[in-house]
């Protein structure tokens, strides 16, 4: 029983396969899918990285009240406002917003909401 | 043509007859030889210019080649798989049907005992029995102690002997 000899190539193979070898460097390089969609991949996840940041710090910094949206979107524009001219005014009373109840009421009605549901609603609001 | 460019026609030169008949007896047949030792090759090229020579280019070649090898098996595993076929029944009929086996009915049966080997048994009794390197340049080459190399060694030695029969199997004890 030989080790080497229990197999063999066609005849000439070794020259055939050095010359095909050498010739490697000579090809064009391939470039995978990975590599040609890396550059994407990076700009995409240090986006989403700069957002989560950008969250995270708001977050800290932020200590709104009441852990809901609209007091903390408040609380930023007050943030952002320091002289105390809010950017959003919650308070703005009919006259200063030209807008009435019934205005409202006619709008919402407009958009489709019955009048049982409006009912509802203006009952839950006052108690 | 540069320097690296040189070096690795100097690797060709040196390396792929040798490489080849490691692959050749991993893959069992001529034609996925000779794709693999070009796909091993590819990869030296492509990984030579960030060779720092902590290893050495033997060492680091050899590392390149096993592990290529070792890729190519897992895959052909999962080829076989999705065939429902198993990969040993793949081996027997590589053996059976390579056109440049010129061995008798025991070497075909030691080809055969050695292709069910374990991996890593197998790459272990390729390196030392048909490659005949010295166990410290395996142990560089696979990153595992010589102690451990040898008693992987004589477990593979143990199972071709159980399945071919101490008359026809002597090994290197």
């Amino acid at each position: 029983m030989s080790r080497r000899n229990d197999i063999s190539t066609p005849e000439g193979y070794f020259g055939d396969l050095q010359k095909r070898l050498s010739e490697i460097p000579a090809r064009p390089a391939r470039v995978s899918t990975v590599h040609r969609l890396a550059p994407y991949v990076a700009i995409a996840a240090s986006f989403l990285v700069a957002v989560m940041l950008g969250n995270s710090i708001l977050r800290k910094t932020a200590t709104p009240a009441e852990d809901d949206t609209w007091s903390y979107i408040s609380y930023l524009a007050d943030a952002l406002d320091p002289d105390g001219a809010s950017l959003v005014d919650w308070e703005m009373d009919e006259e200063e917003s030209g807008l009435s109840e019934e205005d409202i009421i006619n709008y919402l009605l407009a958009d489709g909401i019955s009048v049982e549901h409006l009912n509802y609603l203006s009952y839950e609001a006052a108690y | 043509m540069d320097g690296v460019e040189r070096l690795f026609n100097e690797i060709v030169k040196d390396y792929s007859e040798r490489v080849y008949w490691h692959v050749r007896r991993f893959v069992n047949n001529h034609e996925d030889a000779d794709d693999l030792v070009q796909e091993i090759f590819l990869k030296i090229w492509t990984a030579l210019p960030s060779f720092r020579g902590e290893a050495q280019l033997f060492t680091w070649i050899w590392r390149i080649a096993t592990n290529e090898t070792l890729n190519w098996i897992r895959r052909e595993k999962v080829r076989a798989a999705l065939r429902f076929a198993s990969i040993d029944a793949e081996m027997e009929r590589r053996i059976d049907s390579d056109p440049f086996f010129d061995g008798d009915a025991a070497d075909r049966a030691l080809s055969k005992a050695v292709a069910k080997l374990p991996e890593k048994q197998r790459q272990v009794f390729i390196l030392r029995y048909y490659d005949e390197m010295p166990y410290e340049q395996m142990s560089e080459v696979l990153g595992t102690s010589v102690g451990a190399l040898k008693a992987s060694y004589h477990i593979a030695q143990e199972k071709v002997r159980a399945a071919l029969g101490k008359d026809l199997f002597v090994g290197d004890d």
